[in-house]
């Protein structure tokens, strides 16, 4: 019974929301407040049980933990705009998140993309068949003549205007692959939609 | 008014109507089209049938219900194949609704595999802290993961005492909407602990990780639905991947049918001028 | 002391992260794990401001009664209904899964699904061949689309190596072109912000 009740709840709040295609209306603002509402409420409840009691409280109230006091400190000064005379201090707790992930991603960005990824450029010409080659030296040549693209410190003339451009055309093909998939990514979310209406709701297919 | 003035000023309510027939007839009338299996998703098939029974997997839903329709039937489909294959799941989700939709899936497949929670399966729920997470947990899982979604100690559980570093795992197999996801799995991950990582993405995501493909940083990609639909149809399950197929080829033909019809408008127009 | 303890702050935090990364002594790796877990801490707050200023805002909409004020109590409502059901239930209580099933799941898919529409509105109206890069893009756009669905298998069964090859090897150099193009930029950003030129994202009053 309450499952057939949640498949009613599911199916119309679907429709709330599809009825935006004719046009804005009461009950498309409706569903879409319920949605940020349930969201919002999911996450903290989440957040807490998942996280912030067993990770932080629990280890500081009933372990004894006294070094997690810190996180928590530096977590609560978020909230002080809410007292002007210490607004600044909300700082504290951005410049802590920025230099730990920035310093992180320093290392990471090096060690797991850059160096990877230009190993992975060099590719062979030679020794493999003729197709290979070919498309070897076009990843070879596509990956420069981009680079190139995104070179703004000399005016695109001559050669590097050439090559600027063929790297416009190998952008051409990616972006236009990216489009390509960003339909067929759409359109999976309206089919799944249509499932669960045709399949869990009205019981057709 | 000649016909292709009148096209220009199509109401979009029409195509909206016709994308919506487009979808809804092949699923009452299904067509059953074949489904051709991409190199990609073969990979992801392969490194499963290779890792010996009793392998651990960590599987992380990193995704909402705004793209539960693209990965939910591959995290049904993936998860099948690890059960029938005696792997062990280690699930966890870097984003909030990850880790219910992921557990939703789990405990359907390990119900009909006759699979135990906290021995042959466990999920550890949300996990926050992105990127910066991924290290600290890689080095020293304790650290990071003290209780499961139920809040029960991960410790009292035998997947979970026996999970200690990233050195205890098989290979990490992410379902990834953005991030935090499939790009800190491996750039992260996998470049400081060499755990080998496959994923399975929405198709908008999809094109951006061939670089990580043919590097070999990332092992196999199941992209958006159609990824889904071929990893159902290596592992023999007929979910909402392969049921999904007919629609997306008619509604493909059909977007095909809009953009050459709006480039016929266009050159008319040209003509005109 | 509003500006230089902050700056302070980034500048000792991150390069002793970036110097333990280079140093495998268990001293410098376990004080490393321990800002990384601090951070961890310190980002489940950022969660926790999103939600109170999210109340804040719609009380404040409520009380001076801004336009559509009535779905304000509906957004507090829902919210509140979720926080007593998970608080009070459990996190793994049927009424709070329930809630998310019912509610969330089919809310949150719905939302997304209707750009399905417009992306269909502007394949007619605004993918047009207007110049040769165009015309390169919208050709690509075609045979990925035709190519990467069953019916593209029955019109040509060599359609999938034909994507499969445009993804890994043209599709691929450009993505890996602008890769290494947003990895500079990420590097230097980052560079910038531990040495303290960058500092925006500090809020206003920290230029100087």
């Amino acid at each position: 019974m309450m499952n057939t009740i949640g498949i009613w709840i599911g199916a119309l709040l679907t429709l709330a929301i599809y009825s935006f295609l004719y046009k804005d209306n009461p009950f498309y603002k409706l569903a879409e407040n319920i949605f940020v509402g349930v969201s919002a409420g999911y996450w903290a409840v989440v957040l807490w049980f998942d996280y912030a009691w067993p990770n932080l409280f629990e280890p500081l109230f009933k372990k004894g933990q006294w070094f997690n006091i810190f996180p928590i400190f530096i977590g609560i000064l978020m909230f002080a705009p809410l007292i002007p005379r210490i607004s600044w201090m909300v700082r504290i707790p951005l410049t802590f998140t920025m230099g730990v992930a920035m310093a992180v991603s320093i290392t990471q960005i090096v060690q797991g993309d850059i160096f990877p990824q230009l190993q992975a450029t060099f590719l062979p010409l030679t020794g493999v068949s003729f197709f290979d080659a070919f498309s070897n030296l076009l990843i070879i040549c596509g990956v420069i003549f981009t680079l190139i693209y995104f070179y703004f410190s000399k005016e695109h003339k001559g050669v590097l205007g050439i090559s600027a451009r063929i790297g416009i055309w190998f952008m051409m093909v990616s972006f236009g692959a990216s489009f390509g998939y960003t339909i067929m990514a759409r359109v999976s979310l309206f089919i799944g939609r249509i499932y669960f209406l045709l399949h869990n709701w009205l019981g057709v297919i | 008014m000649n016909i292709f003035e009148r096209l220009s000023q199509l109401d979009r309510r029409i195509i909206f109507l016709l994308v919506a027939i487009a979808v809804i007839v092949p699923m009452i009338v299904p067509l059953n089209l074949p489904v051709d299996i991409t190199k990609p998703v073969k990979n992801v098939y392969d490194k499963i049938e290779s890792l010996p029974e009793g392998s651990v997997v960590l599987v992380s839903t990193d995704y909402d219900p705004g793209s539960e329709a693209e990965l939910y039937p591959a995290t049904e489909a993936f998860i099948e194949h690890c059960f029938r294959r005696n792997l062990k799941i280690y699930m966890m989700g870097l984003w909030p609704a990850g880790s219910e939709l992921g557990n939703i899936a789990l405990n359907k497949i390990a119900k009909y595999y006759n699979k135990k929670y906290g021995e042959d399966f466990i999920n550890v729920g949300y996990r926050p802290g992105g990127a910066v997470m991924l290290l600290s947990l890689g080095r020293n899982f304790s650290d990071v993961i003290k209780v499961d979604y139920q809040g029960i100690p991960v410790d009292s559980l035998p997947l979970g005492r026996r999970v200690k570093s990233a050195r205890d795992l098989s290979m990490v197999m992410t379902f990834s909407a953005g991030d935090p996801g499939i790009i800190h799995w491996i750039i992260y991950f996998h470049a400081r602990y060499g755990v080998p990582v496959c994923g399975a993405t929405t198709a908008i995501m999809a094109p951006q990780q061939y670089p990580y493909l043919s590097s070999g940083q990332l092992v196999g990609l199941l992209g958006g639905l159609k990824g889904a639909a071929e990893y159902e149809t290596l592992v023999e399950r007929r979910g909402r991947g392969l049921r999904g197929m007919d629609s997306q080829s008619i509604v493909h033909l059909l977007l095909v049918g809009f953009i050459g019809l709006g480039n016929v408008i266009l050159l008319y127009q040209r003509r005109k001028k | 002391m509003k500006v230089i303890l902050p700056l302070a702050i980034v500048f000792i935090c991150g390069f002793y992260m970036l110097i333990t990364f280079f140093i495998p002594a268990k001293f410098a790796q376990d004080s490393s794990q321990l800002l990384q877990l601090w951070y961890q801490g310190v980002a489940a707050f950022f969660v926790f401001i999103g939600i109170f200023n999210l109340i804040k805002i719609n009380v404040d909409r409520i009380q001076r009664r801004l336009k559509d004020w009535e779905y304000s109590i509906i957004l507090l409502s829902f919210l509140g209904v979720m926080l007593v059901a998970g608080f009070v239930g459990g996190r793994d209580s049927r009424v709070f899964l329930y809630l998310f099933e019912n509610f969330q799941v089919p809310l949150g898919a719905t939302m997304f699904s209707l750009l399905a529409f417009f992306v269909a509105s502007a394949s007619f109206r605004a993918f047009r061949a207007k110049t040769p890069e165009a015309t390169l893009l919208l050709i690509a756009a075609v045979i990925v689309m035709l190519g990467r669905i069953p019916i593209g298998y029955l019109i040509w069964d060599k359609f999938p190596d034909l994507i499969e090859w445009i993804m890994r090897i043209p599709n691929t150099a450009a993505k890996r072109g602008i890769l290494f193009g947003i990895d500079l930029g990420l590097l230097s950003m980052a560079l910038r912000v531990l040495l303290g030129i960058e500092r925006s994202y500090m809020g206003g009053g920290v230029e100087k």
